[in-house]
């Protein structure tokens, strides 16, 4: 079973927050999944390559230029902005 | 009166040539039937009617001159994860629901630049995870087969739409099974093609290794031509290419059909192995050979991709931090930069989203990379060399598309590995890289089945053509 600790910092390394009630669901759901994937320990690797991409593309090249993009249309999409800039909270604090 | 039920992409072109109706009138009929029966089913996200409308005009003009293409006035469906500029793509996620697409799709321009026409966004399993459609932040689609069941998922909204005949043909993704349960679950066809056909430039990512877009229809004819319109090399996606896709030149006398006995084990409902054993017989007395093969590591590919897929999805949704798109919480109302991150985010994802970045997280954080996530890797070497195993003796590999029946909404809601096991005759095909389509096969009740085709990379024609043959030549109820 992986600990309300373990959970509570998966979370805050995912950019979430989870309530109480969430947690325990979590807590339960992570269990019995990761139950179930630890069946791959018995299974033997070893010689065996990894698989990341199945790409059956070889080297592609094309010309070192840039490619410009509408950016008004994103700029339009973003919450906040400001003479054509993202507008964000301060990063900074003085804390 | 159009017949839409009956309608596919050779007939509706037959209609404009002979002048009976026009893409107009055809697009129109569409609308009407959308706005009546879509209450019911729930299929759509948006209606994108005038888009529709206009491409339609255009593409009668095109007819009229003969300057059209195969899908010139044709509607379609697009799965809400693929972007249709100027048009909301929400990937059925609050963190999305105002997002509008700056740009469309390179499928999307494939099928533009053909004259297709756009009846709408549909529904699906927020970012595509799920097998159900019930992950939707919007609401549930339901089976037009009966309303009290799923669609399946997570291209529900599209297998939905065109079993309802809400439109000719849809767009649907498949990461795990995501194109081929649905089109099961709903009666219909539906094709993931080989890894690398078809661009995935403008589609929200899930897991960018897996995710592949490939068409829905009512017939295997049809899911080839729509294959064909939106496959290629597209310079915006370098795992895209142009590989040259066999030529069919298939007789089913000579066919040596595998069957895998992991697939039809422990778990497998009686009425589908029955009704897909049924199928194989139809081959077998065509003059198929079936051939018993074994895929020994298929017991390890659900937990392989429960690893990857988490994996690559939490990278994948990183970027969604209510900044750039839709942000749920004024920045006033936190405390600081990582406060509105956490705030959004935590708003913006539903609860199935939140789990699968999560648990991709853990599989790949400092310590459990190894244990986890390169395991997966290797595995995933074994079950793609599974297959290159048994293609060395047969051309095609059959078993049913999912173990289970069309479920009842809300049934699998609550134990998140009764949903897991619903992928799990369709998760390997993805993990290899393969095509895999499924086709209906039957019934129980109302409910339909279906029966899976995986053949070797690219070779597309050849299972549109086993798919074609049994369409026309099996009685299926």
């Amino acid at each position: 079973m992986i600990s309300e600790e373990e959970v509570k910092k998966i979370a805050k390394l995912s950019y979430l927050t989870i309530n109480d009630e969430e947690l325990k669901k979590f807590q339960n759901d992570f269990s019995a999944i990761l139950d179930y994937v630890n069946k791959l320990k018995e299974l033997n690797v070893e010689n065996i390559e990894e698989t990341a991409n199945l790409s059956h593309s070889k080297n592609i090249f094309r010309e070192d230029k840039e490619i410009l993009f509408n950016s008004e249309e994103l700029i339009k999409l973003m919450p906040h902005s400001k003479n054509n800039y993202l507008e964000v909270k301060k990063i900074l604090n003085n804390d | 009166m159009i017949d839409l039920a009956n309608l596919t992409i050779s007939k509706a072109r037959q209609g404009f040539k002979n002048k009976e109706f026009t893409s107009v009138e055809l697009t129109k009929a569409y609308l009407d039937l959308i706005e009546k029966k879509d209450p019911k089913i729930k299929a759509y996200i948006t209606i994108t009617k005038d888009l529709a409308l206009k491409q339609a005009a255009a593409a009668d003009e095109r007819i009229n001159k003969g300057t059209d293409s195969i899908l010139t006035g044709i509607p379609c469906a697009i799965k809400d994860n693929i972007m249709v500029k100027g048009e909301k793509c929400t990937a059925a996620s609050k963190i999305l629901e105002k997002y509008i697409a700056p740009y469309d799709a390179t499928v999307i321009e494939k099928l533009k630049e053909q004259g297709a026409v756009i009846l709408g966004k549909v529904n699906m399993d927020e970012f595509a995870m799920g097998s159900s459609c019930e992950n939707s932040a919007f609401f549930s689609t339901k089976n037009p087969h009966d309303l009290t069941r799923v669609p399946g998922g997570s291209s529900g909204g599209s297998a939905a739409a065109v079993a309802a005949d809400m439109c000719v043909f849809a767009l649907g993704s498949d990461t795990g099974g995501s194109i081929r349960q649905p089109a099961s679950f709903c009666g219909i066809f539906g094709i993931k093609p080989t890894y690398g056909t078809v661009s995935r430039y403008g589609i929200i990512a899930f897991a960018s290794s897996l995710d592949q877009v490939g068409p829905l229809a009512k017939t295997s004819e049809d899911c080839r031509l729509v294959f064909e319109a939106i496959r290629g090399k597209d310079k915006y996606d370098s795992t895209s290419s142009d590989f040259p896709i066999e030529e069919n030149d298939i007789n089913i006398k000579n066919l040596k059909i595998g069957i895998p006995k992991e697939y039809f084990g422990e778990g497998l409902d009686s009425i589908i192995k029955e009704k897909v054993n049924k199928a194989l017989d139809f081959y077998k007395k065509n003059g198929a050979q079936i051939i018993d093969i074994s895929l020994p590591n298929t017991q390890y590919a659900l937990a392989c991709y429960y690893i990857i897929a988490p994996s690559e999805a939490s990278a994948n949704l990183a970027r969604f931090d209510g900044i750039r798109y839709n942000e749920l919480v004024g920045s006033e109302k936190a405390d600081n930069i990582i406060d509105f991150y956490l705030q959004n985010r935590s708003l913006g994802f539903g609860k199935e989203v939140k789990k699968r970045i999560m648990l991709g997280t853990y599989t790949l954080s400092a310590g459990y990379y190894d244990a986890y996530y390169k395991k997966a890797l290797k595995a995933r070497t074994l079950i793609k060399k599974d297959f290159e195993d048994a293609f060395q003796k047969v051309d095609i590999i059959m078993g049913p598309t999912s173990p289970i029946l069309p479920f009842k909404i809300n049934e699998k809601t609550d134990d998140p590995l009764s949903m897991y096991l619903a992928d799990i005759y369709t998760v390997s095909t993805p993990l290899a890289g393969l095509p895999g389509m499924s086709i209906p096969c039957g019934k129980s009740g109302d409910l339909p089945i279906g029966i899976q085709l995986i053949g070797p990379a690219f070779s597309e024609n050849k299972i549109f053509s086993i798919a074609d043959f049994f369409q026309k030549n099996y009685d299926i109820n």
